[in-house]
């Protein structure tokens, strides 16, 4: 099963957002790490450190049944990604699957927030970390309501 | 002290139907609370329902998660509630976890790590869930003491009204330095009682006001927790003055027997075996209040409302329009287990929302059947409450009883009651000239004079019909088993009974 288009749609948006923000990504070395963390710091606090760990596991599980290459990446015992950076350059040579990667690790793991807590209290967790422009649908690509 | 010269303490709303009244009017103000309980006893809803009631953006609440139950995993059961308002999250209240600062460090880290987000968000409710499990680790009394002590008294400083979530049993009380430091302790206990469960709060402490004491159930329904106080939510309120009007059944015979009716506020009992018409009595007395302009509530616990209505229409009265025109509510009490102070709180939520002046409770043994076993065995203790509140309110109560018809005792009530009610019909079956015939008497009326004679009576398609006059032929009539005066015997014709009515 792939990851739910409304959920990519999000994802994409913020990683989109990331990207747009100036050059504030780069210490982290991409729009999805720095997506990431945004999560990680806002979730580590709400879930706790182990009980982001163990959503971050499980959404790298489900993104690698889409993006194969995804199998390098691994979340660490803090919550953190590693090996996500060299997988998205290798990605980005390959212009077909261009942010395919990052876009489909954040969707899942957006995707099991939705699942646990719904899409209300999920949105109201990334509004603490992202500008309330980026859930308007008039940002959006194509017009979904996330 | 003077009135004006002590602090003034802020009382909280709750947030939980019920509570603000058993706790004297509110929560105070900076309090410092301990939740205690078992397992599934409703902690964490309550808590939920105060921040909820209670936190704004401006005075958010900080909700702390240790080990146990995970925040996501909270938010998901606990958003099924009604109260739970998805758009306070996270502005108004902040869910922050301090599992890894338990496991891995001491309570001095821990309390510094609260100390630093109060400070930062300025929280006008703190809440740690669960708080049992943050001193669950081996440390020294002095220890946990200085991180109580220190704790309390920085959220009190900081002005926020605290709530440590606790699973504690009851022989924890004494030993625990957490229940010497809280200002506010409350007890939630659910037992099970045969095949019932009882949900049962306790106010154990509350320092600065008064609370109700006792035990309190509560439900937890999709509302969340509501509280039944012991006091039906009707502290403070004043007993209506004595009223010297009369209520009619719409009896001509039986009201002039009543000394022109029951006193307005009075407790009617009516008493009589299977088939004597106490609910047609009932029925007729609720429809002639309607006809006068005084709304009722029939609480029924052995038929559905429909059935109830259908059954009265056999008599030729209408129950049907003045339930639509809200002059007449219908309550069905959902059976089993119910306790009385929920059955009351059913019938004052309906008494003030029609505004009714008469109820009919039929009948008390369908009633103590509804009941929860643990509550049957408080039943006339809580009879007596109820009626004292009900009848405090200017409410007129009839009930009806069913008593085991014998021919050597005449007894009003299984219940011993007799003493709680103002006025008494007892219904009977009598032998007579061969036939199985019915009387009727009015055994006490506290509000004045009553006849003292004991009539016949048929029930006909018009409902109670009262005949002929008092019988004054025979001898040993409440036995039963009457002698004729002049000890001839029958003189009538077999008669037919109509059969209407004869569910009681």
């Amino acid at each position: 099963m792939k990851a739910a288009p409304e959920m990519r749609d999000l994802a994409h948006r913020l990683l989109t957002y990331e990207a747009g923000a100036g050059k504030s990504f780069e210490p982290m070395g991409s729009p999805t790490l720095c997506v990431y963390e945004k999560l990680r710091k806002s979730l580590c606090e709400f879930v706790g450190v182990a009980g982001f760990q163990s959503l971050a596991t499980r959404a790298l599980t489900l993104a690698r049944s889409e993006v194969v290459s995804l199998s390098a990446a691994r979340v660490t015992a803090d919550g953190s990604i590693q090996g996500l950076g060299e997988i998205e350059t290798q990605i980005d040579m390959d212009k077909d699957r261009a942010g395919d990667g990052g876009d489909i690790l954040i969707a899942r793991l957006l995707g099991l927030l939705r699942i646990f807590i719904g899409e209300a209290l999920t949105l109201s967790l990334l509004r603490s970390a992202w500008p309330g422009e980026v859930f308007d649908d008039r940002n959006s690509e194509n017009g979904r309501k996330a | 002290m003077s009135t004006q010269d002590k602090v003034k303490i802020n009382k909280l709303p709750t947030g939980v139907p019920g509570l603000d009244e058993i706790v004297g009017g509110g929560l105070p103000e900076f309090s410092f609370n301990i939740i205690a309980g078992a397992p599934g006893s409703g902690k964490t809803t309550l808590a939920h329902q105060f921040v909820f009631a209670n936190a704004t953006a401006e005075r958010p609440a900080l909700y702390f998660t240790v080990l146990g139950e995970s925040a996501i995993k909270m938010l998901r059961y606990q958003q099924q509630y009604t109260f739970f308002d998805p758009a306070k999250l996270p502005d108004a209240i902040r869910f922050i976890n301090l599992s890894q600062a338990v496991l891995e460090k001491d309570l001095g880290a821990v309390l510094e790590g609260i100390i630093k987000e109060v400070e930062k968000t300025n929280p006008a409710v703190v809440v740690v869930d669960s708080f049992r499990t943050m001193v669950r680790k081996p440390q020294s009394d002095m220890e946990l003491q200085s991180f109580i002590q220190r704790l309390a008294l920085f959220l009190a400083s900081w002005q926020a009204t605290t709530f440590l979530i606790g699973e504690y049993a009851e022989d924890e009380l004494r030993d625990n330095p957490i229940f010497t430091v809280a200002d506010g302790l409350f007890w939630l206990r659910q037992t099970p009682e045969r095949n019932s469960i009882v949900r049962k709060l306790q106010i154990i402490k509350l320092r600065g006001q008064d609370s109700v004491p006792g035990l309190h159930t509560f439900r937890i329904t999709d509302a969340g927790v509501q509280a039944f106080s012991r006091t039906f939510g009707l502290t403070g309120h004043l007993k209506d003055p004595p009223s010297h009007r009369r209520l009619c059944f719409g009896i001509p015979e039986l009201d002039k027997m009543l000394g022109g009716g029951v006193r307005e506020g009075d407790s009617v009992l009516v008493a009589g075996s299977s088939g004597t018409g106490k609910s047609v009595l009932a029925t007729q007395f609720i429809a002639e209040g309607i006809r006068n302009g005084e709304p009722g509530i029939v609480a029924v616990f052995e038929e559905r409302p429909q059935a109830y209505a259908e059954r009265a229409s056999t008599l030729g009265l209408d129950l049907e329009t003045p339930q639509k025109d809200g002059k007449l509510t219908i309550l069905y009490l959902r059976p089993l287990d119910l306790s009385v102070d929920e059955t009351m709180h059913s019938i004052l939520d309906a008494v003030q929302k029609i505004g009714a002046k008469r109820l009919v409770i039929d009948s008390l043994a369908g009633f103590e059947m509804a009941l929860s076993p643990g509550f049957r065995a408080d039943f006339r203790e809580s009879l007596y409450r109820m009626i004292f509140a009900l009848t405090g309110i200017g409410v007129t109560i009839l009930s009806t009883v069913e008593v085991d018809e014998s021919f050597t005792e005449f007894p009003f009530s299984t219940y011993s009651i007799s003493f709680l009610t103002d006025d008494i019909v007892r219904l009977r079956y009598v032998s007579i000239d061969g036939q199985l015939r019915k009387i009727m008497v009015v055994i006490k009326m506290r509000g004045g004079n009553h006849a003292k004679d004991i009539r016949e009576y048929e029930i006909t398609n018009k409902g109670v019909v009262i005949l002929g006059k008092r019988l004054t032929d025979y001898q040993g009539l409440i036995s039963g088993i009457p002698v004729h005066s002049d000890g001839s015997g029958s003189k009538e014709e077999p008669s037919m009974d109509t059969g209407i009515g004869q569910s009681t």
